[in-house]
């Protein structure tokens, strides 16, 4: 990977859009290729499909530089591709209907804390081994649970980029993602009983 | 704070970064105090320490390599992507609305159909054939792209094996008591 992709400059990003508006398609091409990396990383959270992968990921390009116009440089250039980017892979998980957000969630009552305790991968254990049951877990999450997981762990994001990315409220967030949490570990735990504490 | 039950809801948050200092300084010295809340916090970085190592366990995926001039290409032909939201099925509406949502969208599908047509015709004339990883002819697909990426990955995994001895000798002993991201 080249260092440009993983150490973006700012500025520079926003004199590529400029030269792309001015109607420079090379300079779009730099932006896609300091950017696809991620890109493709992201998408990899949602579907193993590297068909799938390849496709959202260039959906989510076009659908930037359609509204390349409307970036303003308040956000890194990043952030703005990345709200682009979940959209349109929360847009087509919905109409690959596999999003039962209805049936899941009740924002008001949390489940009780169990009292069987998780512990931490072994050691020992390749890290490999390690990313493997952890997203053979996630797969088995409903989609709703699965995208703030990804948001949360994966990438990081602040609670309030993800209510913003979403569309919901801090306090969803929170409570979508003690229930993701929870049930990552009942299902972690019902794979995997050996990773198991009992208080 | 002084009960359990004000503290529990908020330890989530607190690892996550997510309380101001006024909030975390209370809440810190009940942890300090209180085992059963310890140990739910204790838990939660377990669970965290999946994603962690997940997280870094992540071999890149192999970008094909014409990818971003492929893009630019369709971007500056007018391609607006074929996963378009125009496309997804609207909830049941009634009467004209309907009838004329139909139209609309059997007009975009079959704009869509051209666009398709046009700039797979376009791609022929100008691809050069078989060199490339092209994941978006589904229907010419003949790269075990699976086993192609199963295989960067391992090469990548045994290069970042190799590359991270060191790096492991020095975080050694952070593996086993998760340290807190942002504490
Ligand atoms: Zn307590």
């Amino acid at each position: 990977m080249e260092l440009r992709a993983m150490e973006p400059q700012p500025a520079d990003d926003l004199c590529l859009v400029q030269e792309t508006l001015a109607g420079h398609q090379a300079s779009f091409q730099l932006l896609v290729e300091r950017y696809q990396s991620r890109m493709f990383a992201l998408a990899r959270h949602y579907t193993k499909n590297p068909v799938e992968i390849e496709d959202l990921v260039q959906e989510a390009f076009l659908k930037a530089f359609t509204r390349l116009d409307t970036f303003q440089h308040q956000s890194s250039f990043y952030t703005w591709l990345y709200r682009i980017a979940t959209n349109t892979i929360l847009d087509w998980m919905k109409r690959r209907g596999r999003s039962p957000v209805t049936s899941v969630e009740d924002p008001e009552v949390l489940p009780e804390p169990s009292k069987v305790k998780v512990a931490a991968p072994d050691a020992q254990m390749e890290r490999a081994e390690i990313a493997k049951i952890t997203h053979a877990v996630l797969e088995h999450l409903p989609d709703i649970f699965r995208q703030v997981l990804v948001m949360r762990e994966f990438e990081e994001m602040a609670y309030q980029d993800i209510a913003d990315v979403l569309g919901i409220s801090i306090g969803t967030v929170e409570s979508r993602l003690f229930r993701a949490r929870a049930k990552f570990k009942e299902k972690l735990l019902q794979l995997h009983p050996e990773f198991g504490q009992d208080e | 704070m002084n009960t359990c039950q004000d503290a529990r809801p908020m330890i989530p948050s607190y690892l996550d970064g997510e309380l101001s200092e006024a909030q975390a300084a209370p809440l810190r010295k009940h942890l300090l105090e209180c085992q059963p809340c310890r140990a739910t916090a204790q838990d939660q970085k377990n669970l965290a320490r999946w994603f962690q190592v997940a997280k870094t366990a992540e071999a890149p995926l192999p970008v094909p390599r014409d990818f971003a001039a492929r893009v630019a290409r369709r971007a500056f032909q007018g391609d607006r992507g074929a996963l378009g939201t125009e496309l997804a099925p609207a909830p049941a509406r009634t009467g004209a609305e309907s009838r004329h949502l139909r139209l609309v969208l059997t007009l975009t599908a079959a704009a869509a159909a051209v666009v398709l047509i046009v700039s797979m015709a376009i791609r022929q004339m100008t691809l050069p054939n078989g060199q490339d990883l092209r994941a978006d002819d589904k229907k010419e697909a003949v790269v075990p792209l699976p086993e192609a990426i199963q295989e960067l990955d391992r090469l990548n995994a045994r290069e970042r094996d190799a590359a991270g001895k060191l790096e492991e000798q020095k975080g050694a002993a952070q593996i086993g008591a998760p340290a807190e991201r942002r504490p």
